[in-house]
């Protein structure tokens, strides 16, 4: 622990860090512009010199360069120092164009801040200014490279941190360039952060161009609910509308980045065809009427068909608090038991999922990166969870192997082992990593059950495996791991795979006294919904409640199975049975067109919430604006707007939770005392929840639900055989893309352009097989109906699959529920 | 006129071509080679070169034996051993002059060098504008691979080394040592601030000896003559072995001289390079090429070594002598060697990529009728503020503009005061 002093306060620092963290410890800023936690120390801006005045070091030197050792006596207030600092900002500002007034930058500007405190306030340069020609970077940033300081950390970002290439420094001396080697749309989904890390106004959010300054927003501490990692956000609200997200710190979740799906995905929060008026039978009512109107009618059709007819149905992107709101009505007022995710599949992989989560092994987002050996199952991080491939590049940074496991054409940003396996395999080796990666000798601590499961799991050496050398291989290096991570998707996987990945750490744990777990869901709330759904209740057996005449009226909460169901026509049929369709939502889906009774509910952003992300963490949002119709949209784009009243224009809308507890005739009191209470309730009945704390104390990280150990969950010799010989068949898997899958995100203009082409991916062999090439136009006969698309022909996927992106474009909705399996024989080529 | 002092490096200098391998061989070449396979063990080189207190010639005068001796008995393998011919320093062409006399001179002392740290692969990285260089150790090294110099076993030893040449991109920064091994790996040529020093992780993060050429050349000669012969080449006490001088500028006979260390600069310009041209007064030279300070009359008979010249505030850099006359403006002088450091900076980091160029305004504005006395003040503070640039480049880039203040600042205030240059006849 060196101790050294710095502007004559003491202070003990852990060894190796340097001198600008050990005075940022004592609260003293030294300036920076290069130097950055995540990023570290280059020296390259040298704007952070002060003076050793003690110690092994001597003079003015860079604090971002030095490490705090014992004996030191540092000043930041040396006048030697202070004089160069004033030098470098006085070079840094030679070539500015000093066009603050237009640049959005202004206002919360590093360099702005720097220039002024620096002292720099006369410029005494006469030469010309340099100038540089701007890019073209997409939808996502506009490029302004005069006002560049170059201090790197664009490109060191965009290429050491994240791992991709377009980006990057060209040129030298004092015409050095940041940019692409030539007009074009970034590649990277993390790019949004150069807005976040540029010190001055180079990148800057191209969405919210020109819209307003750092004060005129109000910022709110923010979650972002587009995938299931729960990364932390700000969000920043103008005139009644979220108009930016910028990624906010988060130790144990994201650091200090988001991605681009989760920066830009809030734009469904604002939209001008976003509902905002209740409506009955297609006409706006007002809400009460509406609440009045539905009662009626849900009374009727439990008069006559009983109370049990009435099905709902919620999601995995409701808050805690209306999922539990729901559970809790349906309950109170005998209705069907609800459900929230879609298949009996996922359902089943959710909650065993849960239930694997044991403490031991659960690690958050942020401890991926300490992994030094990550073995994935079944996901594809860069397009189901962006920022998890971005931990996990810097576990590969620090030395990390990594090795994926799944059918689909992987791409991420670093070196990995991509074994494409048949999704039917991937248990089988999951449990072939057990037996080569730890000795029968490690098992018998974990009891009697993982030694006879053990003895049952097939040895590699004896088997014919299509990937037989990888596995062993793989496996050994498991072995000499020190740190295992397992990583494991839940959406296109079987069921027995999130099981096997959970004994496989299991496994490793009892070998090395560490390892860890970590899942993927489907939703940013699909573990409450998981905590919430019986194991037999899923969105597929309200359907089919529907067509056997068991349920009439289907209550919708912040759902649209238009989007996921994988069988469209026979979703339709279903609804066409229905005496009564109620939908409640924040965005204008299919389903709430065809709602008989439609609530306007409030998004996050307006009304807060929990949500609790892959890991079991619990994340409280704070609300962040009063909802309603953006002032931008009333006035017609003109300021002030044209229209007055009393109250906020489209302010109707309500948590769903709210609506809900009016149906049930909840006393209402104040939304908060019917918040805590329904919490309450939540903390009280469902196991799990018993652990936190009362509504609005969940510190800013959250606090993990642990279910504790559940050894009867364990050791499970389901799927440890090898898949059946599909023969002359393909598994068709409808897969999550980056871009334009998610619905939330799908709803947004920025990011439109960005989703890939719709297509179907099929094994280059395979293709070959069947005589086509890459880019023919396919067509794939279902039993319900056939599917048309370009054929991408892909080297690195599972032969015997078809993959096919969940496109909006696309009309992929033709499968029955589970597998959906083509014959050869119905993949023809269009011509 | 046979020469005055013995030429040890240019022994087998002769105009219009290079020393074919056999001549070398004639000359005690690949003696020394023979010997150290024989009887030296890695550290008993290391040690002879320590001995012999050869300095670094790329301009740094980083003592050779120390920089072998800091490759670890333990670090890993494989090593690499670099030979710089980046000879890009303004007024410096000694290297390229070497590899046209000797090539096999420069090659024997990579390969001793490379045995003395058990490199297995030697890379001579040479500047584009050195094409017809590059193309010699290209030839050169096939010829030294045939005859068992080269490659697996080296005449018949347990020892292996194999030498690429690789031709550089070009830019003034890739003779800077880490910035070099950036350009080797395909990097951008920026420097890196050890440690870790390339000695401990270099390229690929392995140990790597980098040396410039007229270093490896003196090699072979230490190891066949001894250390005590090499000091005793020197004329002072401190300095040991040759110096190649290469003198430039207003003297009669402009040219590369091999002379002792410690060689008075009198001597150089009035014997060896022919005095001052006719009409010519003495005014002041860059004694160690552009990146030194300048030398004022009263160091006129100065002996050219390491610590003389520090102690004149200068520095012998590569020995590369440019001469000024009494016609010349010195302000225009080093606004012109400013002009360079300007373009050659890699733009890494402030003081170098903005403060340059600023200084280069304030001289140009200077020369240009543009001064004001308050630029005085600023240049010399900006310039003391570039010594905490990330490397050395910049130090060296403001070496000039130190000369100049502190030698001529008269020259400037005249300019200033005239409102012109004053050597311009308008």
């Amino acid at each position: 622990m060196p101790k050294l002093v710095i502007d004559d306060r003491e202070i003990d620092v852990a060894a190796r860090t340097k001198v600008i963290e050990a005075a940022a410890q004592l609260g003293i800023w030294i300036p920076r512009f290069c130097y950055h936690p995540a990023l570290g120390s280059v020296g390259a801006c040298r704007v952070c010199a002060v003076k050793f005045i003690q110690g092994p070091v001597k003079g003015v030197q860079m604090s971002c360069m030095i490490d705090a050792q014992d004996n030191m006596v540092v000043s930041t207030t040396d006048e030697e120092a202070v004089d160069f600092r004033r030098h470098v900002i006085e070079w840094l500002m030679l070539n500015h164009p000093h066009d603050c007034p237009v640049c959005d930058e202004g206002g919360h500007c590093l360099l702005q801040d720097m220039t002024v405190a620096g002292g720099h306030g006369l410029r005494r340069y006469l030469g010309k200014k340099r100038t540089y020609t701007d890019q073209y970077l997409g939808p996502l940033l506009q490029h302004e490279m005069n006002r560049c300081i170059h201090c790197y950390r664009c490109s060191r970002f965009y290429q050491e941190f994240s791992g991709f290439r377009d980006l990057g420094v060209m040129r030298s001396a004092n015409q050095t360039y940041f940019g692409r080697y030539e007009n074009g749309v970034l590649e990277s989904p993390f790019s949004g952060n150069l807005s976040d890390i540029c010190p001055t106004g180079v990148y800057t959010d191209k969405p919210s161009r020109f819209f307003g300054r750092r004060w005129d927003y109000q910022r709110c501490p923010s979650i972002c609910i587009n995938c299931s990692l729960g990364c932390h956000t700000v969000a920043s609200i103008k005139y009644r509308e979220v108009k930016r997200q910028e990624a906010r710190f988060s130790e144990a979740v994201n650091g200090y980045f988001i991605c681009d799906r989760g920066r830009y995905g809030f734009f469904y929060a604002g939209l001008e065809e976003r509902s905002r008026q209740a409506m009955v039978d297609g006409k706006e009512v007002p809400f009460d009427q509406a609440v009045k109107v539905l009662k009626e009618k849900i009374e009727e059709i439990g008069r006559g068909q009983g109370s049990e007819a009435i099905a709902c149905v919620g999601s995995a992107r409701n808050s805690i608090e209306t999922q539990a709101m729901l559970q809790h009505v349906c309950q109170l007022k005998g209705w069907a038991n609800p459900s929230y995710l879609m298949d009996r599949a996922i359902t089943k992989k959710v909650k065993s999922a849960i239930s694997r989560l044991e403490p031991e092994l659960v690690v958050s987002l942020r401890q991926v990166e300490a992994a030094d050996f990550i073995m994935v199952f079944g996901a594809d991080p860069i397009n189901e969870a962006p920022m998890l491939a971005l931990a996990m590049r810097q576990a590969r940074r620090d030395g990390a192997e990594i090795a994926v496991l799944d059918p689909r054409p992987i791409s991420l940003p670093f070196r990995f082992t991509h074994l494409p396996v048949v999704l039917d395999d991937l248990s089988l080796y999951a449990s072939a990593l057990i037996k080569t990666a730890v000795g029968r000798d490690a098992v018998k601590e974990l009891g009697q059950n993982a030694t006879e499961f053990y003895d049952v799991i097939p040895d590699v050496a004896g088997n014919s495996y299509p990937v037989k050398e990888q596995i062993s291989n793989l496996g050994e290096k498991l072995r000499s791991s020190q740190r295992p991570l397992i990583v494991c998707g839940t959406e296109i996987v079987r069921e027995t795979t999130p099981q096997l990945a959970a004994d496989l750490a299991l496994f490793l744990r009892a070998a090395k006294g560490q390892a860890g777990l970590f899942y993927l869901m489907p939703g940013a709330n699909a573990f409450g919904a998981g905590l919430f759904s019986r194991v037999e209740d899923s969105f597929e057996k309200t359907v089919e409640d529907i067509e056997n005449g068991a349920v009439k009226a289907l209550v919708l909460i912040e759902n649209n199975p238009f989007w996921q169901f994988p069988n469209r026509l026979r979703l339709k049929q279903a609804l066409d049975q229905l005496d009564l369709i109620v939908v409640f939502d924040y965005v204008n889906s299919v389903a709430a067109q065809k709602a008989h009774v439609f609530f306007p509910t409030t998004t996050l952003f307006e009304s807060g919430g929990v949500f609790i992300n892959q890991e079991g963490r619990a994340q409280a949002v704070p609300q962040a604006l009063t909802g309603g119709i953006p002032i931008a949209q009333t006035g017609g784009g003109d300021h002030p707007p044209r229209v007055y009243g009393l109250g906020i224009s489209g302010f109707e809308a309500r948590t769903a939770w709210q609506i809900l507890a009016e149906l049930a005739d909840l006393e209402l009191h104040s939304e908060e005392k019917l918040r805590s209470k329904v919490w309450n309730w939540m903390i009280e009945t469902i196991p799990g929840f018993a652990a936190l704390p009362p509504i609005g104390e969940l510190p800013d990280d959250g606090i993990r639900i642990e279910l504790g150990a559940q050894p009867s969950a364990r050791f499970s010799m389901e799927g440890i055989t090898k898949g059946e010989d599909l023969a002359e068949k393909f598994e068709l898997i409808p897969v999550e893309w980056t871009f334009g899958t998610e619905e939330l995100s799908a709803h947004c203009e920025c990011l439109r352009d960005l989703a890939g082409k719709p297509c179907i991916f099929m094994c280059r062999s395979d293709a070959e097989d069947l005589n086509l090439t890459d880019g023919d136009q396919l067509s794939i006969e279902l039993d319900r109906g056939i599917i048309e698309a370009k054929l991408r022909a892909e080297n690195d996927m599972a032969s015997g699959t078809l993959v096919i992106p969940r496109h909006k474009d696309l009309d992929w909705q033709k499968m029955d529920n589970g597998r959906a399996l083509v014959p050869k024989g119905r993949i023809k080529k269009i011509t | 006129m046979a020469p005055k002092y013995p030429q040890i490096l240019f022994q087998n200098r002769k105009p219009g071509r290079i020393a074919t391998l056999e001549e070398y061989r004639q000359s005690g070449g690949y003696q020394a080679l023979t010997a150290i396979l024989e009887k030296y063990s890695d550290k008993d080189v290391q040690e002879e070169i320590a001995e012999a207190r050869l300095l670094g010639r790329g301009g740094a005068a980083f003592p050779a034996g120390t920089k072998l001796m800091s490759v670890a008995d333990d670090a890993p393998f494989p090593r690499y051993i670099v030979c710089n011919a980046d000879e890009m320093e303004p007024g410096t062409f000694k290297d390229r002059v070497l590899i046209h006399t000797d090539p096999h001179m420069i090659i024997e002392g990579i390969i001793i060098a490379g045995y003395a740290v058990m490199a297995e692969k030697g890379i001579i990285f040479i500047r584009p504008e050195y094409e017809s260089g590059a193309r010699i150790f290209d030839r050169e090294i096939e010829i030294a691979r045939k005859a068992g110099y080269l490659g697996k076993n080296i005449l018949g030893s347990n020892y292996s080394l194999d030498i690429v040449v690789h031709r550089s991109a070009g830019r003034y920064i890739c003779g800077e040592v880490t910035a070099q091994l950036n350009a080797l790996m395909g990097k951008r040529p920026n420097p890196m601030q050890p440690p870790p020093y390339p000695t401990e992780r270099g390229l690929w993060g392995l140990p790597t000896v980098l040396s410039n050429v007229e270093t490896f050349a003196c090699i072979p000669h230490i190891i066949k003559n001894g250390s005590e012969w090499f000091k005793g080449l020197a004329k002072t006490e401190t300095g040991a072995g040759t110096k190649i001088f290469c003198v430039s500028g207003k003297v009669k006979r402009p040219g590369c001289f091999e002379l002792p260390i410690g060689t008075r600069l009198s001597e150089i310009i009035e014997e060896h390079a022919g005095g001052m041209i006719g009409g010519s007064e003495f005014k002041a030279c860059l004694p160690g090429g552009a990146s030194t300070p300048f030398l004022p009359p009263k160091y006129y008979d100065i002996e050219m070594d390491f610590d003389t010249l520090r102690n004149a505030g200068s520095r012998l850099g590569t020995g590369a002598i440019m001469v000024f006359d009494h016609k010349t403006c010195l302000v225009a002088a080093t606004l012109n060697l400013t002009e360079f450091f300007v373009r050659e900076s890699c733009g890494w980091c402030t003081p170098c990529r903005e403060g340059l160029p600023y200084i280069r305004d304030l001289l140009w504005r200077i020369e240009n009728g543009e001064g004001k006395e308050e630029f005085l003040p600023m240049l010399d503070r900006m310039r003391r503020h570039l010594w905490r640039a990330y490397c050395a480049f910049a130090p060296g880039a403001v070496s000039p503009l130190e000369g100049l203040l502190s030698h001529f600042e008269d020259e400037l205030r005249e300019h200033i005061s005239q409102g012109k240059c004053p050597f311009k006849s308008i």
